[in-house]
Order: C-alpha cells, then structure tokens, then sequence
C-alpha cells in the first residue's frame, strides 16, 4: 500500500517533468527563428533600408522603403473599408433578437469568411478586381485584406457591445435618444476600449499576410502612391526576395521580417494600452 | 384636489403570453409625488415603464390602453416625444461613463442634435444641478467623469440629467434601493423640493419613504390595483383588507 | 452626426451586404471554375496527375499533399500543444511566469507564414537534406515532410491556447472532488480534467487542423512544388493552396485559370467544412458550461 502511493507520487511528478520539458521545447524554434532574423536582418537595418527602394539585381544595399509605404497604404485602406463596415454589422448582431434567423445566417456567414483561407481570397478578388481592369492593383489588395478584417471587427463588435450593461441605453432612450443614434452616440462610445483592440487585432492578422496580395497587388519596385497601381507590401517582398537567389536580397528579406515581427509586437502591446487606457469605467 | 396631470384608463401590459398589468386605472396630479407599492414582481417596474413607452422595448411587449398627457394618448404619440416629456431615474444609477459631469447633464440635447449657445448650456447646467442638489458638490470639477462621483450624487446627476430636459413627469424606480442611508437621505429631501417643478411617481419598497415624501399612494399586487389615494389615508386607514396586510409587513 | 433613419439603412446595409459578400464570394469560386467542372467532373478528384501541356488536370495529388501536410502537422504538434495546455491550465494558470509563457506563444501566433517559410527554406530545409542523406532517400530538403514541421510548429499556439482556455474551464468542482478523493495531480488531470474537456480539446485541434489546411505561404515556399502525385512524405509535393499560389503566376488562359479556381473552390469546401465542425463544437460547449 505503501509502495503504490509512493509509485503514484512518482508517477504525477513524472508526468509534470514530461509536460513541462515538451511545453517547454516550443522555444527552441521561436529562439531559432527570432536569431535568424535578428542576426540576419540586423545587417540590413540602417538609413538606406528605411529610405531606399531595392537596388538592381545584384547591386547591394538599398531599401524596402516601398513596401513599407506600401504596406501602410494597403493597411490604411483595408481599414478604412473594413471598419465602418464591420462596426455596422457588429451592431446589428448585437441588436438583432434572440430568435432572429436573419441575425443567425450573418453569424454563419461570418464564421465562415473567417475561416476561408487567405489565398482563396486573393483569387476572388482577383476575379473581382484585376480581371475586370485589367491591371494589379493596391485597391484589389486592399479589398482582399478588408474581407480578412472584417469577421474580427464584427465579432468583437457584438461581444463588446453585449459586455455594456443594458441600462446605460436605457438611460438613453429614456432622454428620448432614438434607438440607433443611442447604439452610435452611447453604445459604441462605451465599448470603444473592446472595439479598438479587435481591430487592432486585425491589423495583426493582415498586416503580414501575403498569399491575398499575390495576385492583387502583385508587387513593385518603385515607390508607387497611387492605389490603382501595383505596389509592394512587406511580406510580399520577403516573399519575392526570399525566393531569389541572390544574396543582397536575402538580406532585404531579413531586414523587413525584423521590421515585420517589430511591427507586430507593437501592436500586440498597443492592445495592452489600448485596454488599459482607454477602458471606459462603467 | 389638485389638477390631473396624467389620466391612466384600463391600462394593460404583457409580455408574450403573460399579462403583467390588468385594467389599470388612476390619475397622478400636478406637482404631487406618487407612491408605487406592493411586492416584488407585481407589476411596479413595467407600469411605470409603460408611462414612457419603455416597456415596448423588447418587442415581445404589449400594451394596451390610454395615458392621456395635456388631453393626449401617449400611447398613440410618437414615443421619442413622450420619453422626452417624462423623464425617468432607474434603480441603479446610470451615467453616461464617456461624458463629462457637464456633458451627462447636457447628454439629452446633444444626443437628440439639438444645438445650443455656450452660455444656454452653461444655465441650463448650473440650474439643472442646482434643482438636484449638486451643484455645490461638484462645480469646480464639471469636467470629471461622471462615473468617479459617489452612488447617491451619481444618482443626482441622473436626475439633472432629465431634469435638464424640462421634463414634466419624472419617474423614479426604486431610486435608493442601491444607496446608504444618508444619500437616501439626501434624494428624499431633493424629491420634496423637486415638486415644485414637476411631477413625481416614485416606485418604492419601502414603507417610510413612501411615507415621508408622498403625497399620493397606488398599491399594487399581482398586476392589479388594489387601492389609491392620498398616503395619509392610505397608511392609516387603509380600505381595502390587502393593503392592510401588506401595510403590516404579512406579505411582500 | 448622421440621422437616425441614415444609421437605420445603415446598419441594415452593412448587416446584408456581408452575407450578400460570401453568396457573391461562393458564387465566383463556382461560376468561374464551371468550365472546369464541366470537362472534368468528378474525374478532377479521381485522377492522378496534372499536367497542364497535356490539359489533364486532377486535384486529386493536392488534395492528398494538403490532407497529409495537414495531419502530419496535427500529430506532430499535438503532445507540445497538450503539454502546453495542461501547464499553463492547470499547473501555472496564472500569475507571471504563466503570463510570460503566454506572451511568448503569442509571439509565436504573431510571426508573419511568409517569415517561417523563409526561416523554414534557410534553416529546416538544409537539415532536412542532412537528414535525408544519412537514410540515404533522395536528398530535397523541401517537401511534404518539411511542409507539415513548419506547419506544426505554426499552429501550435492556437491548439495550445485554446486547450489551456478549456483545460483552465473545466471546473473546481470536479478537480476538487478528484482530489479529495486522493487522486494525485496526475490522476485528475489525466482521468478527470482531460475526459471533461475532450470535445473541446477536440475542437481546438480542429481548428488547427484548419489553419494548416489553408496556410499558403510558408508552405509554398518549403514543399518543393511538385505536381506528381507524392510517392513518400519525404518527396516533395503541393498542397491546394500552394498550387494555387505557385501555379496562379504562369496561366496561360481562361481554361487552366478555370482548373485552378476549382482547386481554391476544393479548398474552400474542405476548410469551411473543417472549421464549422469545430465551431459547432465550442458553440455546444459554451452553451453546455452557461446552464
Ligand atoms: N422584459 C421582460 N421580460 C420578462 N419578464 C418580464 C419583463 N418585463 C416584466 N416581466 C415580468 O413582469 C412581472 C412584473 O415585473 P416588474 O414590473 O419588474 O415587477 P416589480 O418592479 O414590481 O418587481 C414579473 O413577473 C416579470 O417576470
Ligand atoms: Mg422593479
């Protein structure tokens, strides 16, 4: 009896070392990853890289500054479409009856465009926008990285919303606020902490995707400002470099991955402002 | 007595099958407060949400009757107008947790659009949180968050808030139900003076409050009113046997 | 501000035209790939190669490369992914070594596919190659079995956030009474906590399962691109969305463009399919755990 509780002890010891050695181990490549392309980009970083666009095969040095622009301006777009979009769709969710089939097909239709995988994106929007004018354009891009946007900002939409308590728009409605000016004026206002952070979130989720801007934005090498043009964006230029063979664009290739993965991080810790300065006391 | 402000006739509400409210019939007088008594979950909520056209709300509500307002159905107005005539203070206090202490005063102009001069908000402001009691409390810091005032002066500032919009009728829910005694206190006093500029119709659980500040007692049970009249005879000589029992503390 | 009857229409319109985006969005896929489906039919599923000179097409290798890669991937992660689940759900489920820990499988979450693809080609495929020489199988490097090790590491922050979220539910109660009935740690994690949340653990692996079937980039650029019909898991291959992403660049005209809007569309059906199971699955859950 003795024995077997003591084999039992052993036994739950044992399995936490197991776990914790195996959890442990998913580091091993994220150091391998983040030293490669800090070891690596690092040699790309310096003035010419945030101010440059690519040199000519061959030639070393020069910049991502288009892709950075690019990624910016494509960003900025799909945001500009996707938000006040999804914000009204949230909205409606949130306002919707119980037993509405209407409200029940939208929450379908959201999770599944959530779940459509990046590249079938790109190929519809290429369908939509490049067939028919006939050139790549950032505005096609764009559109493809709203429709990624979308089902995040509509979801935390609903959810924020139902986190209020209901009382704040019945004090609205009871100044004679009508219903849809009260969700706008009082409602979105008081989940503003909880709506940021889910499009912020979605910036993330975009901002490194590159299988819907290969055949909508296509790509460039010049500093394009026009958004009915090709233009480059950050993955897609890891994406081309990464998959030549020379050297000097291997290298721009880490560079904007460091810049990339940055960026990223920025984001996830503007979330944690975001939550803790502009939570809306209730 | 006094001029009729409100004349309520076979008022019924219900929400999908349920009948909440049967044949309700009563009249509130001008610049008079009125009790609403009886037990929880007879009813006290929805009437008095039914006077503002709250209960239509969720639209598995129903209403059925006249509330007749300065020789008007209510229930046959618009009910965006009518809420802005009747105002109404819920159970727990609700200020709006973006806006100012100045804004929350001035929420129901700027959230209905309707534009007014610096020196007409800064009046309208001062005198609104002046008939609520606050005004000395809070003016040098019009400009914090609502939310960082106390329960019983957020409260108060709910009341400014539809009193700012020159609300004839001001319903209050259960106001210190979620206060300590000294804000409960401080609201019955406030209710005392606020007739003077309008009328009150106050659901209250407790017996010495509806004592102390009303003029005019409805006792509810089960969706149905038992007895209605002045809280004085009310009190003392109750009529009907229910009233008496509910009086004595035997049920509720 | 806008009137109340503009935000009416609004809202309304924002509200409709999202289902009215995947009805026209399925629509596409269907109408632009019909010239396909017609000449092929069910023989797109059924063949074995594709070869765009001769215009035989079937999908049938890329679905095998993505349903392998996918699975492969999934077996692969899984015991981190528990592992992962059962430490930061039941063993440090809160505090600042727990917090660390989930910052740092976020950060995982938060690598762009394009960087691990790229970090996959410079780091994992040349020892893949080492590794491939030494049990003397034809030296690539790329291929379907370096596809699906990127893809593992990949997913696992989202199975293993979404273990420990079901772990960390499952409640005191149940892990109390184990207890006090002298289970040890190990016994009530194993016969109590894990039983308890087996479906969510189940949608969770799902999920993942469904992030790999539609990830495109990283394995694009690992697979080796090949469209014959994969002999071993050590050749290289292509999976629906590579082909896709590798294939879109070079069509030539409407009909082989036809062909490869059916594979998106094959592709689209399969991870639609995945990821409604698994949503389905934690709606139930939260319905159950809110009663
Ligand atoms: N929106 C609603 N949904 C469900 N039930 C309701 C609703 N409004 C009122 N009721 C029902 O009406 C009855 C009266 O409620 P209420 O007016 O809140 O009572 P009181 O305020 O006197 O406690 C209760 O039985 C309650 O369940
Ligand atoms: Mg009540």
């Amino acid at each position: 009896m003795k024995n077997d509780i003591f084999f039992r002890k052993l036994q739950s010891s044992f399995f936490f070392l197991v776990m914790l050695v195996l959890s442990l181990m998913v580091f091993l490549p994220l150091i391998c990853i983040l030293y490669y392309v800090i070891s690596r980009g690092i040699k790309a970083i310096n003035l010419d890289f945030f101010t440059q666009i690519p040199s000519h095969v061959g030639d070393s040095g020069g910049g991502v500054l288009n892709a950075i622009m690019g990624s910016f301006y494509m960003v900025f777009l799909s945001i500009i479409i996707a938000v006040p979009w999804g914000l009204s769709a949230g909205i409606f969710l949130y306002d919707a009856p119980d037993d509405s089939r209407f409200a029940y097909l939208l929450r379908l239709s959201v999770d599944i465009i959530q779940s459509i995988p990046s590249i079938v994106i790109g190929i519809v929007a290429y369908v939509w926008f490049v067939m028919p004018m006939q050139k790549f354009s950032a505005l096609s891009g764009s559109f493809a990285l709203a429709i990624m946007m979308l089902p995040m900002i509509v979801r935390s939409t609903e959810e924020t919303l139902r986190l209020i308590p209901k009382t704040l728009k019945e004090a609205s409605l009871a100044l004679g606020v009508p219903h849809y000016t009260t969700l706008f004026k009082i409602m979105i206002p008081s989940g503003v902490s909880g709506i940021l952070t889910g499009g912020a979130l979605s910036i993330g989720r975009v901002v490194g995707e590159t299988a819907p801007l290969i055949f909508t934005a296509f790509g460039s090498p010049y500093l394009v400002h026009n958004i009915l043009k090709p233009m480059d964006a950050l993955p897609l230029l890891i994406y081309n470099c990464a998959m030549s063979p020379y050297e000097s664009w291997h290298t721009l290739a880490w560079g904007a991955s460091l810049i990339l993965i940055f960026f990223t991080l920025c984001i996830n810790l503007l979330i944690k402002i975001i939550v803790k300065k502009w939570e809306v006391v209730l | 007595m006094s001029n009729k402000i409100l004349d309520i006739k076979n008022l019924n509400a219900f929400y999908q099958n349920h009948q909440i409210l049967h044949d309700v019939t009563l009249n509130f007088f001008s610049n008079k407060a009125t009790a609403i008594m009886g037990p929880s979950g007879c009813g006290k909520t929805t009437f008095i949400r039914c006077i503002n056209r709250m209960h239509e709300l969720d639209p598995k509500a129903k209403v059925t009757g006249e509330i007749i307002l300065h020789n008007q159905n209510t229930l046959d107005m618009d009910s965006i107008l009518v809420r802005r005539k009747i105002g109404m203070v819920f159970q727990r206090a609700n200020p709006f947790p973006t806006m100012s202490i100045y804004d929350n005063v001035l929420a129901g102009y700027k959230l209905n659009g309707i534009k007014k001069s610096r020196d007409e908000k800064d009046e309208i402001v001062q005198d609104s949180l002046e008939k609520a009691g606050l005004w000395h409390e809070v003016k040098d810091f019009l400009h914090r968050k609502g939310t960082l005032l106390s329960g019983g002066q957020q409260q108060r500032l709910c009341i400014a808030r539809s009193l700012a919009m020159k609300t004839e009728i001001l319903l209050l829910d259960e106001p210190t139900s979620a206060l300590d005694p000294y804000a409960t206190a401080n609201i019955e006093e406030l209710i005392e003076e606020l007739k003077k500029d309008v009328t009150i119709i106050i659901v209250t659980h407790n017996m010495s409050q509806a004592a102390r500040v009303t003029d005019y007692t409805a006792f509810l049970y089960e969706g149905k009113l038992i007895e209605f009249g002045e809280t004085e005879k009310l009190f003392t000589v109750p009529k009907h046997k229910m009233t008496e029992e509910y009086l004595a503390g035997r049920f509720g | 501000m806008l009137g109340e009857k503009t935000l009416k229409i609004f809202v309304f319109i924002s509200a409709a035209s999202v289902l009215l985006l995947l009805f026209v969005f399925a629509s596409t896929l269907l109408w632009k790939s019909l010239p396909s489906i017609r000449v092929f039919g069910y023989k797109f599923l059924t063949g074995t190669t594709w070869d765009p000179i001769s215009e035989s097409f079937s999908a049938l290798p890329f679905l095998v490369g993505t349903l392998v890669t996918s699975f492969l991937a999934l077996l692969i992660s899984f015991p981190f992914s528990l592992a992962i689940g059962v430490v930061l759900g039941e063993y440090f489920n809160t505090g600042v070594w727990s917090y660390f820990f989930r910052s740092l499988i976020e950060l995982l979450a938060g690598i762009p596919s394009v960087v691990y693809g790229f970090w996959g080609l410079s780091f994992l495929v040349p020892r893949v190659r080492d590794l491939q020489v030494k049990f003397g199988v034809m030296p690539y490097g790329v291929g379907i079995f370096t596809s699906a090790l990127v893809l593992a590491i990949m997913i696992i922050p989202f199975s293993a956030l979404m273990l420990r979220e079901m772990i960390y539910l499952v409640p005191k109660k149940y892990k109390e009474a184990a207890l006090a009935l002298g289970a040890t740690r190990f016994e009530m994690i194993w016969k109590v906590a894990l039983p308890y949340a087996r479906s969510g653990i189940f949608a969770g692996f799902m999920l993942a399962l469904g992030r790999a079937m539609g990830e495109t980039m990283a394995v694009t650029m690992v697979i080796g691109n090949s469209n014959d019909f994969p002999r071993s898991i050590f050749s290289p291959g292509n999976t629906m969305s590579s082909l896709v992403a590798n294939e879109f660049a070079e069509v030539s005209d409407n009909f082989y463009l036809s062909t490869i809007i059916q594979v998106a569309l094959l592709l689209f059906l399969v991870t639609i399919f995945i990821n409604i199971i698994s949503k389905y699955i934690t709606r139930k859950l939260s319905v159950r755990s809110s009663l």
